[in-house]
Parts: C-alpha cells; sequence; structure tokens
C-alpha cells in the first residue's frame, strides 16, 4: 500500500505529465553497475534513461534499509528523549528534584504518561509526513532529487501510514478531523475516479456524500454563525471539497519550493509544538488538604495544590504547583482531590450532536461513559 | 490535444489550490489550538474577585427566618442557607470550616455588605432599582409574591387590602422591607419593627393583628405554627425578585454567582436534580401552595469552566 505506485497505475492517462516514478522493484540479483554500495558522489543517469531509485547511488535495498533505520530510530526515539526532557522540566529545573522523579517514575508510567499526552502531536506530525510525502512523491519525478518526505512515504509500510491516520482520527479534536479528509487523499493520491467510472455517478455521489456531511453538521454551523466563529465553520466546511483536488502531480514551479519549505516547516511545527507537549505534567493535579490531626478551623489546615510523587508509611512527597517539594507525614493528610488544569478549558462553545468540538472522538466517548465531572471546590 | 493540455493545466492548478489551502488550514488549526480561549473562565473571575485566597468566606443569612434561615441545634438551615452553600461550593467553598455564616437582620443586609462585614448576602434579598444604586445582585434565584400572614382570629375580617386599611387593626411589617413600601403605597398605616419575627411574637402576644411580608418567610412561620395563623392572598401586584447582594464594587464576584445560579437554572431545566430544586424540596416546597420553579437568572455573563465540555444529554 503507497502512494507513488498508485498514482502511476490508476492514473493512465489523466493527463499530459509523465507519469510519476515507480517505485524501484528491487532487483537484488542484477543490480546496475553503477549502484555500488559506495557512498562516494552520486553518478547521473546517462540523458534520457529512466530514473529510478538505484540511481541514487546506493543499493537500493540496502537504501531501503537504512532509511527504514533511520525511521524507526526517530519513531521510538524522540518519544523516549521527550520523556526524559520532560522530567527535567517538571521538576522545575532543579537537579535533585529530577533525580526525585526519576527515582519514582517508572520508565513505562512515563511512557505511557507521554503517549497519553503526545499521541495528538505524533500523529499530527506523521500525518503531516505522509500526505506531504504522497503529494511530493506525486510529482517527484520533476525534481533533480526525490525529496526526504517522498522517500520517507515510499519505505513506510503501508499498516504504519493507515495506524498514523487512525491515531489521528482518535485523537484529533473534532473541529479538525475534517482536515483529515484532503490528507488521506493526499497521502493516499486518491482521486475522486476512483469512486466510479462515469462522471454522472461520480458527481451525484460526491454530492451526496457532502451534502449528508453538511446535514450533519448543520446545527453546529448554525451555532458557529449565530457566535461569530468564522474559523470554525471554514474548518468544517472546506476541507471535504479540498479532498476531490488534492491528489495529482503538482507543476514544477510550485514543487521545487514546496519540498524544502514545507520539510522546514514541519520540522519547526515540531519543535513549536513540542514545547507545550514537553512541559506538560507527567503527574496527575491533585490538592491535597493538610492538618493537624483533630483541628478543624480554615486557619489550621493548608491546601498544597500540585503532584504526588510518591507515598510511603512515613510520607507523602508532594512537587508543588508553584515549584518546590514538599514532604508531609501521612497522618496530618485530611483529604486528596484530583483536579484539572487550566489548559484544559475549552476556547469554544460548539458542540457536534453533543460532542465538544474541542473532544476528540476517544475524549467524546469517555465522558458519554462517565458524563458528569464535579470540579472539586478545593480545586477553585 | 489542445483540450487535454488545457485539462491538464486546469487540473494542475486546482491541485495546487487545493495542496495550498489544505496548508493554510493545517497552519490555521495549529495556531487555533495553541490559542487561549477568547471568553473569560471561571478561574480568571475568581483570581478578580475580592474573595481570592480568603481562607473562608463569610455569607449574609437570616437567623429568624423559618424555612428562609435560622438557626437550630446550632446549625444553621434553610432554603437561603441551602442556596448560599451551593454558591459558596462553587466558589470553592466547601464544608463548614471554608464557610462562616453571618447573621444579618432585614435592615443590616445593605451595611453588612458595604462595610465588608460579609462577602455576599443571602437572605431574602428583594431586587429593587433602589438596592441596586448601594449593592449588587445576582439572580433572581426566587421569586415571591407579598401576602399577609394573620392569627385564626381574624381569619375571616382580615380579606382584603381595605380590611388592612382600618385604623382599628394594628398592621406590622419589618423595617426597610419592601413590603413597608409596598403598604405606604396602598395607604395601609404600618408598624414597623426590627424583624418579622417581631412581628409574629407580637401577634401572639395580642400587640398586633397583621404581619405582612414575602411569601416564603410567612410560610416559615405558618410552618412554625400552623394551626394559630393563616396566609391571606391578597392582590399586592408586584412580585419579589430575591437576589444574592453583592459589594456593588465586585463586579467579578456578581458575574461568578449569576452564572452558578444559571448553572443550575439550567440544570433544572433539563430535568436534572437541580441544586435549587433540593433546596427548594427540602425546605419551602411542602408549605408553598402551588408549584414553584427557579426562576431564569438575570445578567448571566459567558464563563468558561472545566465541565463544559460533559455531555449536555
Amino acid at each position: 500500500m503507497s502512494a507513488a505506485p498508485a498514482t502511476a497505475s490508476d492514473e493512465p492517462g489523466a493527463g499530459g505529465p509523465p507519469p510519476p516514478v515507480l517505485r524501484a522493484p528491487v532487483q537484488p540479483t542484477a543490480p546496475p553497475p553503477s549502484a555500488l554500495p559506495s557512498t562516494a558522489g552520486r553518478v547521473e543517469p546517462p540523458p534520457g534513461a529512466a530514473r529510478t531509485e538505484t540511481t541514487g547511488g546506493w543499493d537500493p535495498a540496502e537504501r531501503r534499509a537504512r532509511a527504514s533505520q533511520s525511521f524507526w530510530t526517530a519513531v521510538v526515539g524522540v518519544p523516549a528523549i521527550f520523556s526524559v526532557l520532560r522530567l527535567g522540566i517538571e521538576a522545575g529545573g532543579e537537579l535533585q528534584t529530577t533525580l526525585l522523579l526519576v527515582a519514582n517514575v517508572g520508565p513505562v508510567n512515563l511512557l505511557a504518561g507521554f503517549l497519553t499526552t503526545a499521541a495528538r502531536l505524533l500523529s499530527t506530525v506523521l500525518v503531516a509526513v505522509f500526505a506531504l510525502g504522497g503529494v511530493l512523491a506525486a510529482s517527484g519525478h520533476r525534481l533533480t532529487r526525490r525529496p526526504l518526505f517522498a522517500r520517507w512515504m515510499e519505505i513506510t509500510p503501508g499498516w504504519f501510514v493507515a495506524a498514523s491516520f487512525l491515531m489521528a482520527l482518535v485523537t484529533w479534536p473534532l473541529l479538525y478531523l475534517p482536515l483529515l479528509l484532503p490528507t488521506v487523499a493526499a497521502a493516499f493520491q486518491l482521486r475522486p475516479e476512483r469512486l466510479h467510472e462515469r462522471p454522472a455517478l461520480r458527481v451525484l455521489i460526491v454530492v451526496a456524500a457532502y451534502a449528508g456531511y453538511l446535514w450533519l453538521l448543520v446545527p453546529t454551523l448554525r451555532d458557529a454563525g449565530r457566535q461569530g466563529e468564522l474559523l470554525p465553520i471554514v474548518l468544517l466546511v472546506v476541507p471535504p471539497l479540498l479532498a476531490l483536488f488534492v491528489a495529482g502531480p503538482l507543476p514544477r514551479v510550485v514543487i521545487q519550493p514546496l519540498a524544502p519549505v514545507t520539510q522546514l516547516a514541519v520540522l519547526v511545527v515540531l519543535v513549536w509544538a513540542a514545547l507545550p507537549v514537553i512541559s506538560t505534567p507527567v503527574l496527575p493535579l491533585t490538592v491535597t488538604t493538610v492538618g493537624e490531626p483533630g483541628v478543624t478551623s480554615a486557619e489550621a489546615t493548608e491546601e498544597i495544590r500540585g503532584h504526588v510523587v510518591t507515598t510511603d508509611d512515613v510520607n507523602m512527597v508532594i512537587l508543588q504547583e508553584r515549584g518546590g517539594v514538599r514532604y508531609v507525614p501521612v497522618d496530618q493528610v485530611r483529604g486528596q482531590v484530583l483536579c484539572p488544569s487550566e489548559e484544559e478549558l475549552p476556547r469554544y462553545r460548539l458542540r457536534i450532536h453533543d460532542f465538544h468540538v474541542e473532544d476528540s472522538l476517544l475524549e467524546g466517548l469517555g465522558r458519554r461513559v462517565r458524563p458528569v465531572h464535579r470540579v472539586d471546590a478545593a480545586c477553585r | 490535444m489542445a483540450v487535454s493540455l488545457s485539462s491538464s493545466r486546469w487540473r494542475a492548478a486546482a491541485t495546487t489550490a487545493a495542496v495550498a489551502l489544505t496548508l493554510l488550514l493545517g497552519a490555521a488549526a495549529g495556531c487555533d489550538s495553541q490559542k487561549e480561549p477568547e471568553l473569560p473562565s471561571v478561574q480568571e473571575k475568581l483570581r478578580e474577585s475580592h474573595i481570592w485566597g480568603q481562607p473562608v468566606l463569610r455569607i449574609g443569612v437570616a437567623d429568624d427566618e423559618p424555612l428562609m434561615g435560622e438557626i437550630r441545634d446550632g446549625n444553621h438551615i434553610g432554603f437561603d442557607v441551602e442556596i448560599a452553600r451551593y454558591i459558596a461550593a462553587s466558589l470553592g467553598y466547601e464544608g463548614e470550616h471554608r464557610l462562616e455564616f453571618v447573621a444579618v437582620s432585614t435592615e443590616d443586609r445593605i451595611p453588612a455588605l458595604q462595610g465588608g462585614v460579609v462577602d455576599l448576602v443571602v437572605s431574602s434579598f428583594s431586587i429593587t432599582e433602589e438596592r441596586k444604586k448601594l449593592v449588587s445582585f445576582a439572580g433572581p434565584y426566587f421569586v415571591t409574591t407579598q401576602e399577609v400572614l394573620v392569627p385564626t382570629r381574624h381569619k375571616d375580617t382580615i380579606r382584603t387590602i381595605e380590611d388592612l386599611r382600618n385604623p382599628k387593626y394594628r398592621i406590622c411589617t419589618s423595617g426597610g422591607s419592601t413590603t413597608e413600601a409596598e403598604l405606604e403605597k396602598n395607604q395601609v398605616r404600618t408598624l414597623v419593627v426590627k424583624d418579622v419575627w417581631d412581628c409574629v411574637k407580637g401577634i401572639r402576644a395580642g400587640k398586633y393583628d397583621a404581619v405582612s411580608s414575602d411569601e416564603t418567610i410567612l410560610a416559615g412561620f405558618l410552618a412554625r405554627y400552623p394551626t394559630e395563623f393563616e396566609i391571606v392572598d391578597m392582590p399586592f401586584g408586584t412580585s419579589e425578585l430575591l437576589g444574592v447582594g453583592v459589594p456593588i464594587g465586585d463586579p467579578a464576584l456578581r458575574d461568578l454567582v449569576a452564572y452558578f445560579l444559571d448553572k443550575s437554572y439550567q440544570q433544572g431545566r433539563s430535568g436534572e436534580a437541580s441544586p435549587w430544586l433540593t433546596a427548594y424540596n427540602r425546605t419551602l416546597g411542602p408549605w408553598l401552595r402551588g408549584e414553584k420553579r427557579q426562576p431564569q437568572p438575570l445578567d448571566v455573563p459567558r464563563l468558561v469552566d472545566f465541565d463544559d465540555k460533559a455531555p449536555q444529554r
């Protein structure tokens, strides 16, 4: 399952441009003489010769293995490094506090906590890479060197691409979900021609599907209009239309600047979006009420807002929200409640059939299983 | 050939536009997701209000109005008290150690708010234009009418406003109340005392012949002495809107109280057991004639809170 072959094979007469480069069939038995595993300069193909991946200077199998290795190193390594970096930030930059966290937060918890908070970012980056990779691969033949994302797209197994889109489907806020349509169309180079051979029926299918989609969103769009929120309307209405046109080769004049600019942009966005994720706490936020046993006045009790690092027979160790670690004797702990953080506050008052637009499908379903969430008074 | 070329050009242009727009929308979505909420949040309003950081919330309530606000076995109970507890818990003050009820008489409600003795007043406080110049109101949380409570000895003789005007009857009411002004408007001569409770004690001692006040307050005394009194329904015309009194210099706190009263109202509308309904059923409900519902609070601000994403159905 890959983008390039689909485009090439499905669109034999789609237009004037020459067919995109086919994924080079691996021919271990007969490598061309120019494909020796030398890392020295590339050997330019003779003029007029069909350019394949073998012209890159490496054996395609080795090249694929190396690209695959770097890809998987990034997929596994980045979360691991991020997780450790987060501990340092969570500890407020204090070495001793970081060490306290390292000693008490297990690697599995850390990774699970990271995935919970960063799944959205990870899937966004992967979707962006694969969508751009699909677009660039479809037009890559017009460039002297195949763009990085196009190569990544080609070496990534189809199931992984599909899994990335599925992860985006369940973790993205509903408001941004329509953007998945053009990105899927771009990644897999899906054109409306695939729907049906006859253009009239194709138009009918597209119009019926779009009308059904809009009918589903009418109450939300009406609310957004009433509240004067333009961006949600655009984000809900426009992307499905873009999905119809997004697949296909781009003109050379566009593709040349597009490849480096978008690749750089994805990296910049990754760093920019990663900062809030790195600073998202690893441990849940709680408010612990502490006071001398037997005393009930408000002045005699204290509420500590922070993250519980560990509890043993003697102390409860709390990393305070404003910084610093408190060791509270367990017999002084009067109560403890779980609190939401202000980052969870919604920005819109829009719902799609009672699902809040800023909830992902997973969160929305979760709220239906446990619908009542009361904010405890101590959290205020 | 020419047609094919132009079609392919059109296609390439459409693809370029679609890719560019998708990138643009993606960027817009990315920026949007990092944006701070535009609407003020409950937490922000709390930080703006004068109660922020205060360990204890002081609420002015009545201590001598059965069913609305009274002390029994050392505990404050009544409809107003229950509403006060709900508002306090919503503002982050839950539990007896975080909440201090201050007994305020009818005429002391405004001075107590102005002087900072209490942070809020929930004590059968009618919303009027005159009072709005001195304190802020959130609500209404109850709509009541003015009625007259008569001892059973007069239940057949005092039936109309005309009867109240009869100089042989001594009509009592509490000072600084809206009832006092309403009776004056109807040319009823009144004997003004500090609290309605004083009127009731006076009637039982034979000093007065009737007491006029809010239906809620009178229902409380009827509940206490069901065989001695009767409520007479008189067409005083105006209805009383009871609101929560807030210092005039703290609009953030007023907004918060209005927001939480509205939250209860919305819960009631959607058929859930709202805090208001629970308070009403536990106190006033069994003693009032006719069905009552929580009135819609006025001037409710649009705020965001943590539970805004919860399903509404």
